[in-house]
């Protein structure tokens, strides 16, 4: 049953190109980035507990790495994409350890902090990034291809979620919901709680290095508005509406958002405004959000 | 004989409360000792200074004469000191059987499969009675069995010292017996040293071959049960002496 859904869901994934028009096939490969975000976001946030806003900056650093790199040195995008998503995951390192053992809100503020100051050092930075103008980097492909776009997308958004859901199910996926259920329990269980808390701070912040690389080298154009407050918060609101520490949650919440947000754009930056309404809504009365509202439904019948 | 646990002079405060002065004991291998005294005396405080949660300010602890007292909590964990708490901490939103693995997976032997920790889990969650429950979540069990899973859990880091802290408190009287009796297995079959507070006086005055007795964050009394009891020192901190 569950085999079938899943082998339903990747069928559907395939045909998608054949059927949507250029425009919605641009929709759907930012759907795939978001999905990656909110995902690798929830593995902090969901699985450990601890509420990171630097996500959307490390997927900045992801993309102005790959892109500099290429423009640059001549790099190639495959190569530049693990140089960010390295880089990301060191930058994590560095900076959990620093904030990590104070946990909480200080965790938060320290990495909303990081953002923020990375944002800054970007815009103004304009003569290697161009500051709000935005940098124009090359493609991955030679030949500029929506389809061969989204087929990448989805190869490493699945490479991506079958890595998480394997370490998710691993030993140290364990000692994450340990971490999470009570820390104090974990410890004196034997569980190296901050050891834990840094692995899923500084796996995520790589995972968002390497969806920001992506990210750059589809757009062609990276601007600061990729590590922007704003966009992590449409990543919050997407994990969390689609559904916080569930593995399907963020997926379908990033889906979900993304088309939703083609249909209100009319209304400009008014979409976040109701994404933060409606997650601050669903964070109150349906804290498992919409796949946790599901499973409610489901068992009711 | 040299002690598996140790404590000397063990101190900590909190701010200007003198949470434990001085407190010294000795655990001797195979032993069940008993720690008790009233309310705020220090029971618990002693318990967090041995895990390593709140480590003592001054003094020494000593597992197998080795200092444990700057180590963190999951070190010495792994160093064989295994604890449940007063109020028990199961992992809630997880299953029995992902509870208990929690401690395999905390003392950490490599080389061991997932289905050899899976199988040393059951055999765990079986010898607590909690056989055919491995994938209920921890959340929807009875108290009893709550208290089971955390012993479980606990077991599950093999352990050569076990602190139990009130593990009666809550139970009816036929719950005390199963507990009671899954104590002395524990003792017995497992060769695990216990130290347990407990408030159920009965009990545990049956159970332990020595009692330590603390008050206001002091040790006043050490001994056989019998002693203990009619100790006027004990008398007094229970009942409240002519100053108090």
């Amino acid at each position: 049953m569950k085999r079938a859904g899943l082998a339903g869901v990747f069928l559907i994934a395939i045909l998608v190109p054949f059927f949507l028009n250029q425009y919605w096939l641009h929709v759907a490969i930012i759907s795939l980035f978001y999905v990656m975000m909110a995902s690798s976001w929830n593995l902090i946030a969901g699985y450990t507990g601890q509420v990171s806003f630097a996500h959307a900056a490390f997927a900045g650093v992801g993309a102005y790495t790959s892109g500099m790199l290429a423009l640059y040195g001549g790099v190639h995008p495959a190569l530049g994409i693990i140089a960010g998503t390295l880089l990301a995951g060191v930058l994590g390192l560095g900076l959990g350890g620093l904030c990590i053992r104070m946990g909480g809100i200080y965790l938060s503020l320290t990495t909303l902090g990081f953002s923020e100051i990375l944002r800054i050092i970007i815009t103004n930075e304009e003569q290697w990034t161009r500051g709000t103008m935005g940098l124009q980097i090359p493609g991955v492909f030679s030949v500029y291809s929506k389809t061969h776009y989204y087929f990448l997308f989805l190869a490493v958004t699945l490479a991506f979620l079958v890595l998480m859901r394997r370490l998710l199910n691993s030993d140290t996926g364990l000692a994450f919901r340990a971490v999470l259920n009570d820390e104090l329990a974990a410890s004196t269980s034997g569980i190296d709680t901050v050891r834990v808390r840094l692995m899923a701070f500084t796996s995520s912040s790589a995972m968002a290095g390497l969806a920001g690389g992506l990210y750059g080298h589809y757009l062609m154009l990276i601007t600061p508005d990729i590590p922007s407050l704003g966009q992590m918060f449409l990543v919050l609101a997407m994990a969390v509406i689609g559904g916080m520490g569930s593995f399907a949650g963020p997926i379908i919440g990033a889906i979900a958002l993304e088309f939703l947000s083609e249909y209100i754009r009319i209304y400009g930056e008014y979409h976040l405004l109701l994404f933060g309404l409606v997650a601050l809504v669903i964070a109150r009365f349906a804290p498992s959000g919409m796949v946790g509202l599901w499973e409610k439904i489901w068992r009711r019948r | 004989m040299k002690p598996v646990l140790e404590g000397r002079d063990v101190s900590r405060s909190f701010g200007g409360l003198m949470a434990l002065h001085r407190v010294s004991f000795q655990l001797f291998e195979g032993e069940i000792v008993g720690l008790i005294g009233p309310n705020g005396s220090g029971k618990t405080t002693l318990f967090n200074a041995i895990t390593g949660v709140f480590p003592p300010q001054e003094g020494e602890i000593l597992l197998d004469g080795k200092p444990i007292s700057r180590l963190k909590p999951f070190q010495i964990c792994r160093m064989g000191i295994g604890r449940t708490f007063q109020i028990v901490r199961p992992f809630l939103k997880m299953t029995c059987l992902e509870n208990v693995l929690v401690g395999i997976v905390g003392k950490d032997e490599k080389g061991t499969s997932r289905e050899e920790r899976v199988e040393q889990a059951l055999l765990e969650l079986e010898f607590v009675g909690l056989g055919g429950q491995s994938h209920r979540l921890a959340g929807s069990l009875t108290l009893l069995q709550k208290k089971m899973l955390e012993l479980a859990r606990a077991l599950a880091t093999r352990p050569r010292v076990l602190l139990l802290d009130e593990v009666l408190a809550g139970l009816n009287p036929s719950e005390i017996l199963q507990a009671l009796h899954m104590i002395e297995a524990i003792r017995v079959k497992r060769k695990v040293t216990i130290f347990w507070v407990e408030h159920v006086m009965g009990a545990i005055m049956t159970a332990c071959q020595r009692i330590i007795v603390l008050d206001q964050g002091r040790k006043i009394a050490e001994g056989p049960p019998d002693e203990v009891r009619s100790n006027p020192r004990v008398i007094e901190a229970y009942l409240g002496g002519a100053d108090a």
